[in-house]
């Protein structure tokens, strides 16, 4: 008997829930092997060991394994719809705010590089996107006049000493916290996408000065952590959409901020091993046009994350998750989590509207810094203080 | 490991324990030798400290014996008892390069070179505190040599003092390769340029001819090919320039090259046929003696390098340094 083909893939737990998985392994013809790494390590494996896996879903690092050389360019031809990429890459082209990110290092260009002229290839698959911002509980809005806009400068406020939770991640928790010093202190960093050696040196002795005086209840990992920080004493912190469907299944009120600053826009797109031939180089193109038949996207809608082509995911949705998720209007019944929990009541509406209002609302994308590595050591220096 | 070359492997003490030992076994320095640290210092051409940690490593093999007075002699325990105070000067021992090249060198020098190679290997990796009395051990020389290498590391903007007064080196920051680079490319084509009159033609044809072998596929790719590459242009070719202050400052500059070469040992060596070309172009102007076109290729080669070093340097950041010497500490 021939030895079954297994499929190696590595992704965060929050864009791989339980329910995907199980659809996966039910729908395609082939072993599936799901490696769930939420911290840097992941990405560790993905740049030195690129035979050690097949697919890849990444975020915000498309432009360092490509020089790492660690994923190979995928032929828009092989890929179900490939066209709509490139029609949608062309109309976004004007729109670079709200999508951006996505697009703007998708294309392989003649030179080899990455660019956002589109050709045949692409190093990635664009799949979810989504916005991020801080969430709280409904007392927080007591702290402030009716009808204040919600900032990121409430993550520093006071007010809420003792009371607020961010995230460990270093890349995105020092996205939010430039937001929150640039709310907070009345400054403007040029680019909180990447900011400059002395931009992180504020922001950081900032976060340092808040730690010390107790401002920060609990630091996160992951969602599930998020959640349990929040049933657990916190009041507003850094969010992820995954742990506000948890939280709300649970009866925990949670709101999910529109800040008035913008929030933070995120992608996670697929890419394959460059190791990855012949046959598991096949299954790798299945697992991908499986992504792209909108199945697998269904499913992360229930926790908020959008399906950067809509209208390939519109036919596994029921209207009233259509309308609830997309067109941003009050759900007209109750809608489950991807556990199939509830965790929308009827007549409930997303904070900050529809797809397009929500993404449009983006102030600054996930992105690693070129000074990373300055950024870690302040970064560990606040996690350790 | 392949990385930045550091100059000096092991300790200081352990060279001149090997050298002493291997003296003595082939009768170059006979039993009955009077041995005192400062008398074999001097004949070595090394410090102290190191030559009194080799003597008591090797009375601890049974290879000396301390005399009760002063020092050590050579000769087991059994061996007849009757130390000559011979002039070590007068003995032809055979010293190793590392030895041989120190004579006449001040005891900085010396180290300078391995503990900046060390420094410059770990920090695109992350923040490292330095100590002192590591170094000393590790090379086998005095505190005060050690803060002389150390302090002329600070001048050249390679470490600081964090406020508990450790030194401090890293992180290896973008910033740190822009301005390297926005030095580099100010000085470095016009050095080359400035030198082309007194360069060799056979040996720049040879240079051209090893990047078209790699270009054409005759010559595999590797990481001795590359370096080999990498010094024709940027350090042979510069070997001629008259002016030690800009030959220096040049070399100051050249920090990208560190990043290249951990990023081909961490990532690997793929295609470099961009970097291949950009040679050429410069080493086909040396040739044909035109000092402006090779002036203007290297700065294009150089500008196309800066931008592969950051990018390079980016995926470099995401790793933790595979070894790293026994006087750093990681600290963030």
């Amino acid at each position: 008997m021939t030895k079954r083909l297994k499929l190696r893939v590595i992704g965060r737990s929050e864009v791989l829930p339980r329910a995907v998985l199980e659809l996966a392994a039910k729908e395609l013809p082939f072993d599936l092997e799901f490696e769930l790494v939420d911290s840097v390590k992941g990405l560790q494996r993905v740049v030195t060991s690129p035979n050690t896996f097949d697919v890849y879903h990444q975020w915000h690092t498309v432009d360092l394994i490509w020089t790492a050389r660690a994923i190979q360019a995928i032929d828009l031809k092989r890929i179900h719809n490939g066209e709509l990429i490139k029609t949608q890459a062309m109309a976004r082209r004007s729109d670079s705010g709200a999508m951006g990110s996505v697009f703007n290092q998708l294309f392989v260009q003649p030179s080899g590089a990455i660019g956002a002229a589109p050709t045949g290839e692409i190093v990635m698959l664009p799949l979810l996107h989504g916005v991020d911002a801080f969430g709280f509980l409904p007392p927080v809005l007591k702290e402030w006049p009716a009808g204040t806009p919600h900032s990121w400068g409430w993550l520093l406020d006071r007010r809420l000493q003792g009371r607020v939770a961010i995230m460990s991640d270093p890349v995105l928790g020092m996205i939010e916290a430039a937001l929150a010093v640039e709310a907070s202190e009345n400054m403007r960093f040029a680019d909180v996408g990447n900011l400059t050696i002395e931009e992180i040196d504020t922001v950081a002795d900032i976060l340092l000065h808040k730690k010390k005086l107790g401002h920060f209840k609990t630091i996160w990992g992951n969602y599930q952590e998020a959640a349990r920080s929040m049933q657990r004493g916190a009041v507003l912190q850094s969010m992820f959409s995954p742990a506000i469907a948890m939280l709300r299944s649970q009866g925990v009120p949670v709101i999910s901020a529109v800040p008035q600053e913008g929030y933070r826009g995120w992608h996670v797109d697929l890419c394959i091993s460059s190791a990855a031939q012949g046959e598991q180089l096949e299954a790798a193109y299945q697992y991908l046009n499986w992504w792209m038949s909108g199945k697998a996207g269904a499913v992360t809608t229930r926790q908020g994350y959008y399906f950067v082509l809509p209208e390939l995911v519109r036919p596994h949705l029921s209207e009233a998750e259509w309308d609830y998720w997309y067109a941003g209007k009050p759900a007209q019944t109750a809608l489950t989590n991807p556990a199939g929990k509830p965790s929308i009541t009827p007549g409930e509406m997303r904070e900050g509207g529809s797809y397009l209002e929500r993404m449009s609302r983006v102030r600054v994308w996930n992105a690693f810094m070129d000074e990373h590595t300055y950024l870690v050591r302040r970064w560990r220096e606040f996690l350790e203080a | 490991m392949a990385k930045a070359k550091a100059s000096v492997s092991k300790p200081y003490y352990q060279i001149v324990r090997e050298t002493l030992g291997a003296n003595v076994e082939n009768g170059n320095l006979p039993t009955g030798t009077r041995l005192l640290v400062s008398a074999v210092a001097d004949r070595l051409g090394v410090s102290r400290p190191p030559v009194k940690r080799a003597l008591e490593l090797l009375a601890d093999d049974g290879i000396i014996m301390p005399l009760s007075s002063q020092g050590y002699v050579v000769g087991a325990a059994e061996s007849p008892m009757n130390p000559a105070r011979t002039n070590l000067h007068g003995l032809q021992l055979e010293l190793p390069v590392e030895l041989g090249s120190g004579l006449g060198q001040a005891s900085w020098e010396r180290i300078f070179a391995a503990v900046e190679a060390e420094i410059m290997n770990c920090i695109p990796f992350g923040t490292f505190q330095i100590s002192e009395a590591g170094i000393g051990d590790y090379f086998g020389v005095s505190r005060t040599v050690v803060r002389d290498v150390l302090s002329r590391m600070d001048s050249r903007g390679l470490l600081a003092k964090d406020r508990s007064l450790h030194w401090i080196a890293g992180p290896f920051s973008a910033r740190m390769l822009d301005d390297a680079h926005e030095v580099r490319r100010l000085l470095e084509p016009g050095a080359l340029a400035a030198t082309l009159p007194h360069l060799d033609n056979p040996a720049l044809a040879q240079a051209r001819a090893r990047v078209a072998a790699v270009l054409g596929g005759s010559v595999a790719l590797t990481q001795d090919a590359v370096d080999t590459l990498e010094a024709d242009l940027h350090v042979d070719a510069l070997r001629l320039v008259r002016n030690k202050r800009l030959a220096q400052a040049v070399q100051l500059s050249q920090i990208s090259l560190v990043i290249n070469r951990l990023f081909d040992t961490y990532i690997g060596l793929y295609e470099e046929n961009d970097m291949l070309r950009e040679h050429a172009l410069v080493f086909d102007h040396l040739l044909l003696g035109d000092c402006d076109g090779a002036a203007v290729a290297l700065r294009y080669h150089l500008d196309a390098d800066h931008a592969r070093a950051r990018a390079r340097l980016k995926v470099l950041s995401v790793f933790d340094a595979a070894d790293i010497a026994p006087y750093l500490t990681r600290i963030h």
